[in-house]
């Protein structure tokens, strides 16, 4: 289509502009994480950590290395739950959404909305039942807890994925295995699953990084060493008041995973945001 | 002859429905039996560290419309449903008209404009607490810089106009999401009648007025859906950029609800909050809800 | 091999009701060909035998195993009952070889791997895709891909056969060498079968015996020969049949002894051997029908037909084969003769006979067939 009114050099100007909005905040997360102290406050954040003329000696690896100490072990416990309770929640909502298309029964539409709503709700509505039942369970302060409490709220939206997805596999396939003698069980790990390398990519892709990415669940659940890494990085933002850099090294390490997946696997996040998966 | 039964139908399917079952437990509890769990908290008198569940009634729901941080909280909520919503999808709306316009390397343009709503809340809310903060942020020594420095805007520490530091910020963070959302949108509507609207005369911004934008509606909902839900539930973003702060300036219902729960044992209290939040989101998501199953039937 | 037998079988989707009592008896080791427009509820029919649908009222017998019944309230699940199904977009698993397809069912029953292989082998070869065994669905052609979903189904020697549309998807010629090719393997196979088609040349060329179904509800059973020759009712005289039978409006008029249809345009006297038949049609409107290949011109008339002729102008002429059509007008009626020789030409009269023999007779008001 084109724009007559709008030249072209406006429209990339424009563009380029927006570029620059979205990224500002992000590019001098990276500056002021390999700046001292020092060069965070002779610096502007928008410069690189080089000083004038190059010579003042701000580049450091310090910030970065100080964040990794402190936020490693909450780290390795967000990569632990949220790959577990994204491999679960994916399972079910696959095997989920293979029985609400390709097996009718009474009520398979209520059994939809009843998951459906699940998308929606406030959290902040089960939070208090949620901590009792995970004190009564023993998985209070426990990665087994958040893996329960993630793959539990990652069920609705997973199933919402599968079920667009095998909406569009033709039921003669189904039909033909089960005359074939396939029962239900080997119809989704011989013919089903084979066939769902996309959905699950988006879904996964999805659900590692909304459960990577949550704080509510990991604050009320957890404390002290079994902390996720978003609750330990909002931990270091209230203790320091002045340390931007040391703050700006424990962001990086914190969005290092997720941004890693968006530069290889963005365009299957796309999928999922526009099948109507959301952040909570 | 034989008669096999019924029953040989039925175990087939119960193999797998297993897994729905399970599904349908873990979704029932920790969706449906704690949302009542929560309701029944709020109507009793559950206050400290030990549960109580001695029936209160209403009395939660009574004090809270005497209470002024959840009136404030209350007003914020609205702040974001009349603000942020709207921004989000205005600004959502030109960026994908803008990438709609032949541009070249649009796929890396996109990539980067909705960058931010894939990163967690926990990041977005330290990096404008970086952009915010007073003396060494990112705004205020680029004002300084270019020679604005006198303006020094207090931003989040001012409790004027903190809420709409925080609206700004987060309209940053979806309207990537918001454009998408409408670029799927514009690329379904058929080539053909885009050629056959230019041919009988629309151009520029006509083509988009007359023909483009009336068939956004679909998208311009869900995506209306989606931002209206966050609008009541947003927390992370707020907590950790201002902690609802300065004062309760920020205050939003769900941050509210957390602060008297989790910060003041007011357990309550706090139930109360969070059963209206819910109520709230019930009245937005239900009717869409409705609308879409009623769609897919035809 | 068994047969197969269908009582009173009712189904519906909702409110639309696709199959309406059904009653069907298909013998072992026959051909049977359910034939109707499309919609009409053949594919139903076959996933209520296949058990991939359950009837809402009625029964299915496999031989004498009773499958399904909405009286007993009992229904065997497809995987028992031992009948093969080609979909009509053919269903191949798109992820598999063409050899993991053919073995699929005979892996599902857990056979041994030697079994497996020499099966799939032999029943590779008998279809003549051998060469095509490790290629993947995407790199068949149509026919191929054809070829393979049969071979998925004759592979485990089912009792039953059900074939939905079989030859739809393929090109006219292909379609024409495989319908030889299927009867014929059918034959030696010897596998009752059930076969789905709306094309009635292909229902006529392969059937043993055939049903035709009209929205769900049956028009009339019988052999090829029988539906060509003595149509029950108007709708399968003019479904069956290429050209389609001439249909003209009568009247019975009685003058004296003799019976004749008067058409307006013409007027014809009824054999002297079917009036009995007619008496209580006399003065009644009637629908006359007359395939065009018992309208002949004057001059090449068989010995020994009832001579009546009229004049009617040639339209045009269309060349199909060794045959003429002639389309013919007269006032407000017209028809298509299907002669060998024409003496006239476009524009000309041509003096037109009919082989009073093959005329039918339908009753206006019910359609169904007088004679
Ligand atoms: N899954 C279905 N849901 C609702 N209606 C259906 C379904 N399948 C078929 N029908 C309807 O039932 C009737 C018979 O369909 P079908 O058996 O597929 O006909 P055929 O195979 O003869 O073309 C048609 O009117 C069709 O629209
Ligand atoms: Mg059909």
């Amino acid at each position: 289509m084109r724009f007559p009114k709008l030249g072209r050099v406006t429209l990339y100007i424009l563009l380029i502009f927006f570029i620059f909005a979205f990224l500002l905040p992000l590019w001098t997360c990276i500056t002021t994480s390999f700046k001292t102290l020092k060069g965070v406050i002779d610096t502007t954040p928008v410069e690189p950590p080089l000083g004038p003329l190059f010579r003042l000696p701000y580049p450091t690896m310090e910030p970065l290395i100080t964040a990794f100490n402190i936020m490693k072990r909450s780290l390795l416990n967000s990569f632990t739950f949220t790959v577990a309770a994204m491999i679960l929640s994916c399972l079910l909502g696959s095997i989920n959404g293979y029985i609400l298309t390709k097996i009718t029964f009474k009520g398979s539409n209520t059994v939809f909305l009843f998951f459906t709503i699940g998308i929606f709700i406030p959290y902040q509505a089960v939070l208090v039942p949620l901590v009792l039942t995970m004190s009564k369970l023993g998985l209070y302060n426990h990665l087994g807890g958040l893996i329960l409490t993630h793959t539990a709220y990652g069920i609705p939206i997973t199933t919402l994925l599968f079920r667009n997805f095998y909406g569009l596999i033709p039921n003669s396939l189904i039909m033909a295995a089960k005359t074939d003698g396939a029962g239900t069980w080997t119809i989704y790990r011989r013919i089903v699953l084979p066939l769902s390398l996309p959905p699950f990519v988006v879904a996964a892709v999805f659900q590692f990084t909304s459960i990577w990415n949550d704080f509510l669940f990991g604050v009320v659940l957890t404390r002290g060493q079994n902390q996720p890494a978003s609750v330990v990085l909002a931990n270091l933002k209230g203790t320091t008041t002045v340390m931007w850099n040391l703050l700006m090294g424990g962001t990086l390490w914190y969005a290092l995973p997720v941004l890693v997946i968006y530069l290889v696997l963005g365009k299957y996040l796309m999928r999922g945001y526009m099948a109507g998966a959301v952040k909570g | 002859m034989r008669f096999p039964s019924r029953k040989v139908f039925m175990k087939d399917w119960m193999v797998t429905s297993l897994f729905l079952l399970l599904s349908l437990v873990l979704v029932g509890y920790f969706v449906y039996v704690c949302i009542g769990w929560n309701v029944i908290v709020s109507l009793s008198d559950w206050k400290g560290l030990t549960p109580s569940y001695n029936i209160a009634g209403f009395d939660q729901y009574l004090s809270l419309f005497h209470d002024q941080v959840f009136l404030t909280s209350l007003k914020n909520n609205l702040i974001l449903i009349l603000l942020f919503v709207p921004g989000s999808l205005f600004l959502g709306l030109f960026l994908a008209i803008l990438l709609d316009l032949k541009v070249r390397g649009e796929g890396a343009f996109r990539s980067i404009y909705l960058l931010p709503f894939a990163l967690s809340f926990v990041i977005t809310a330290t990096l404008w607490a970086w952009m915010y903060n007073l003396d060494v942020g990112v705004i205020n020594t680029l004002l300084e810089k270019i020679g604005l420095g006198f303006l020094r805007p207090m931003w989040v520490a001012d409790p004027n106009i903190a809420m709409y530091c925080v609206v700004l910020a987060l309209i940053w963070q979806f309207s990537g999401y918001t454009m998408l959302i409408f670029l799927g949108g514009i690329r379904s509507i058929p080539e053909s009648q885009i050629r056959a609207a230019e041919v009988d005369g629309a151009s520029g911004f006509d083509l988009y007025r007359y023909v483009v934008i009336p068939q956004l509606k679909a998208p311009a909902l869900s995506a209306f859906i989606v931002l209206m839900v966050f609008a009541l539930k947003a927390f992370d973003f707020i907590y950790i950029l201002t902690g609802g702060g300065p004062g309760w300036s920020t205050y939003v219902l769900a941050l509210m609800m957390f602060k008297e729960t989790f910060r003041k044992n007011q357990f309550a209290y706090g139930g109360a909050i969070a059963t209206i939040l819910f109520l709230l989101a019930l009245v937005i998501v239900v009717p869409y809800l409705y609308l879409s199953f009623r769609r897919e039937k035809e | 091999m068994v047969s197969v037998t269908i009582k009173n079988l009712t189904k519906k989707y909702g409110e639309t009701v696709a199959v309406k009592d059904l009653n069907l008896e298909i013998k072992d080791q026959e051909f049977f060909i359910l034939l109707g427009p499309s919609g009409c509820g053949k594919t139903t029919t076959l996933l209520c035998i296949a058990g991939l649908l359950k009837p809402d009222e009625g029964e299915v017998w496999l031989g004498n195993e009773l499958v399904s019944s909405s009286g007993r309230d009992m229904h065997v699940t497809p995987q028992k009952r031992e009948v093969a199904m080609m979909f009509q977009d053919y269903a191949i698993y798109p992820h598999m070889t063409v050899f993991k397809n053919i073995a699929f069912p005979l892996e599902v029953r857990g056979k041994d791997k030697r079994e497996i292989v020499e099966r799939v082998t032999t029943t590779a070869k008998l279809l003549g895709i051998s060469q095509l065994l490790d290629r993947k669905p995407k790199q068949l052609s149509g026919g191929q891909r054809q070829r393979v979903a049969l071979g998925r189904a004759i592979v485990r020697k089912p009792r039953v056969f059900l074939l939905d549309e079989p030859l739809a998807n393929l090109d006219a010629k292909l379609r024409v060498k495989t319908r030889t090719e299927l009867k014929e393997l059918q034959r030696k196979l010897g596998v009752t079968t059930v076969y789905v088609t709306h094309d009635q040349v292909e229902a006529m060329t392969m059937a043993d015996r055939i049903i035709v179904q009209r929205d769900g509800v049956t028009e009339q059973i019988g052999t090829p020969d029988e539906l060509y020759n003595r149509p029950a009712n108007l709708f399968v005289a003019g479904f069956i049949g290429s050209p389609e039978m001439n249909f003209t409006d009568c009247t019975l008029i009685k003058d004296g002894k003799k019976l004749w249809l008067d058409a307006k345009e013409f007027k014809i006297p009824v054999p002297a051997e079917i009036v009995p038949k007619l008496e209580s049609y006399v003065g009644e409107d009637v629908i006359m029908g007359i395939r065009p290949e018992d309208l002949y011109e004057r001059e090449f008339v068989k010995e020994g037909t009832q001579k009546n002729a009229f004049r009617m102008t040639v339209d045009i002429i269309e060349h199909v084969g060794p045959y003429l059509l002639l389309y013919l007008r007269k006032g407000r009626l017209s028809l298509v003769a299907r002669v060998k020789h024409t003496k006239a030409g476009v524009g000309q009269e041509a003096s037109i006979e009919m082989d009073l023999s093959k005329i039918h007779l339908f009753d206006k008001k019910t359609t169904k067939a007088i004679l």
